[in-house]
């Protein structure tokens, strides 16, 4: 760990230094089932995305292809909630690989984590309108490409409009809205469960609707879009009360929730007998459950397609489940615009983006700029998205480049690369921090360690981050290999903003590819201070001291 | 909602909830291993089942940690 007390050249993220005493900082009133809903409202929504996609792609194994995607997210979920606990500051992801690896690589995985906001803020304007076409037919994406283009538009717009003017959706209407979908999803669930659910049909379309090896890939990459988001918790965790225990128990509920819902989902979707008959294929022939909701017309709504084939439950579900996911999409998209502006804030404080994107607007008071520029960018994905669907002639050169992908996978496999990008270096940071930084406490641990003593210090090796390391690269992997667009975009995205980064740092006479000294005690004993954590904050104390003490002895060596 | 959040009856709710999810885990696990055999087929129902029983669990855990520490 780098510290350079005093100096003058010393830069405290500033994340950190809004908490300084005389300065104003974040209310902490999020409480432990505030600190839920707030991951689930943008984790949850995910399966209402992903189930379509999966389907379409995994087939017969896309409840394989969602349990191996789930245990990764596991691990990430693990890794997020030590991470989160040990560094309650709002920057999640980009903040613990800064702190671990140094300005470039966060820079990198926060870059990494903006192309994903991006993408959410587009990906789910997309879906929501999806599910509203359940209830109003002239929003279908297939039917009225254009309406769906133009309402999609218009829904970004005044999202971005909405957080520069400063108005986000209360907490409380989040917390509604997730314990709403949390009862909704579940008696779904239990309704297809309990009178649709057959074990053997489930066994059949296993068997029978078994996909190539690389469909099976191309399910995994798109199965990993249904777990990302606990970004939110560990974002959230600057505003939350006792956060060193709290997120710990509310992370902990969300990775089992929405572990069970993508399972559950996927199997129920293989294995339920619908409760009225399907509508016929192009070609006049019956089709599966699984087929229906993964073709183009019902992969964006799967969720809400789904929940009117339950049996009794089914009639009320077709007439709310597409609203209230519709709502649940709508507060996602809306979390991608002001997530990615806060990032884009925090990343300019600490001189890892130009000054630009800390302008805030002179009367709102909001971070205008950032706000601006992302969404522009979301406008861009948009476009690219939707084009091959509103002009023929552009319809037949992408099927000639890119194998004919559709708008919304084009989507959700740039939000795979992102999410996988970000948290690849998520795990190595994990493991960076737990060498250099082992007198911070944690009051969670990812299971399974392997204690050892370096440099003097006892620290634990985290074998679950390196399995989860694994797991997250192999699925970046699995990107790059089926897909066309996110082959191209995700790494031209990568190698863009690296390439302005080392520009930026050259003209600012800042270290290009090393970082800038960092006052990390300084940093963590605000952090915990301000947390409220001061049981811990007296324990980093002296672990701090007792270290210096042992390398004091060491280098002096013995009388 | 706050004054719900904190109240013995949403604490005895999530309880039940918390049990209900572990029975219906269990109940999960036995059927797929009963319709499928030890297969590949039967580790997705499985792990489904146990993550149930682990939420199950972890309300059990909650309400009675609450109760201790008051």
């Amino acid at each position: 760990m780098r510290t350079a007390p005093g100096s003058n050249r010393t830069v405290v993220a500033a994340s950190v230094l809004a908490h300084a005493p005389d300065e104003p900082s974040l209310r902490r009133a999020v409480t432990p089932w505030g600190s839920f809903s707030w991951g689930y409202s943008d984790v949850g929504a995910d399966i209402f995305v992903g189930l379509g996609l999966v389907l379409g792609a995994a087939a017969g194994a896309s409840n394989l292809a969602f349990l191996f995607a789930g245990l990764v997210y596991v691990c990430i979920g693990l890794a997020y909630t030590e991470l989160a606990a040990a560094y309650p500051v709002a920057g999640g992801g980009q903040y613990f690989v800064f702190r671990g690896l140094g300005d470039i690589f966060g820079f990198i995985a926060g870059w990494a984590i903006l192309l994903d906001f991006t993408i959410d803020i587009v990906l789910f304007a997309w879906s929501c309108i999806d599910y509203l076409s359940k209830l109003a037919p002239m929003l279908s994406f297939t039917a009225h490409p254009w309406v769906h283009f133009v309402v999609v538009l218009v829904v970004i717009l005044g999202l971005a409009v909405l957080n520069i003017i400063g108005v986000r959706e209360s907490s409380a209407f989040n917390e509604l809205v997730s314990g709403l979908d949390v009862v909704s999803e579940t008696s779904i669930l239990f309704f297809g469960f309990l009178f649709a659910f057959q074990p053997q049909l489930l066994v059949h379309t296993m068997q029978s609707a078994w996909p190539t090896p690389f469909n099976l890939m191309n399910g995994v990459s798109l199965a990993i879009i249904s777990f990302v988001g606990l970004e939110s918790i560990s974002q959230a965790a600057q505003e939350t009360q006792r956060p060193a225990s709290v997120i710990p128990r509310t992370s902990i509920s969300l990775i089992l929730t929405i572990l069970i819902f993508a399972l559950a989902y996927s199997n129920l979707a293989l294995g339920m007998q619908p409760w009225h008959a399907l509508p016929l294929d192009a070609h006049g022939h019956q089709q599966m459950l699984w087929h229906y909701l993964g073709n183009e017309d019902n992969n964006g709504a799967a969720v809400a397609v789904l929940a009117s084939y339950v049996p009794y439950f089914g009639a009320l579900a077709a007439l709310y489940v597409p609203v209230l996911g519709a709502i649940l999409l709508l507060i996602s998209s809306n979390s991608g615009v002001f997530g990615s502006s806060r990032i884009a804030y925090a990343m300019s404080g600490t001189q890892l983006l130009p000054s630009a994107f800390q302008r805030v607007h002179p009367k709102y008071r909001t971070p205008a700029v950032s706000i601006s520029v992302f969404c522009g960018v979301a406008i861009v994905e948009l476009i690219f998205a939707a084009l091959p669907s509103l002009s023929p002639q552009l319809h037949a050169l992408y099927a000639h480049l890119f194998r004919g992908e559709s708008g919304i996978t084009f989507l959700g496999d740039l939000y795979a690369f992102g999410a996988a990008a970000s948290y690849s270096f998520v795990f190595i940071a994990l493991i960076s921090l737990r060498f250099n930084d082992s007198q911070s406490p944690r009051r969670f641990k990812m299971p399974f360690n392997v204690p050892f003593t370096y440099r003097g210090n006892r620290v634990e090796f985290p074998i679950v981050a390196v399995i989860g390391f694994a797991g997250i690269v192999s699925i970046l992997v699995f990107t790059m290999i089926t897909h066309e667009i996110g082959r191209i975009a995700g790494p031209s995205w990568l190698i863009l903003g690296i390439f302005g980064y080392l520009l930026y740092r050259r003209r600012k006479r800042l270290p290009v590819f090393r970082s800038q000294p960092h006052d990390w005690r300084k940093a963590q004993i605000n952090i915990l201070q301000s947390a409220g954590e001061l049981d811990m904050m007296d324990e980093y104390l002296v672990n701090v001291r007792r270290m210096d003490e042992r390398r004091h002895a060491s280098s002096f060596g013995p009388p | 909602m706050k004054r719900l959040l904190r109240s013995e009856g949403y604490a005895r709710a999530r309880l039940f909830n918390g049990a209900l999810f572990a029975l219906l885990g269990t109940v999960v696990v036995v059927r797929t291993l009963a319709t499928t055999g030890p297969s590949w087929g039967a580790i997705p129902g499985c792990v489904l089942g146990a993550a149930m029983i682990a939420l199950g669990v972890l309300r059990y855990r909650d309400y009675f940690g609450a109760r201790g520490r008051r």
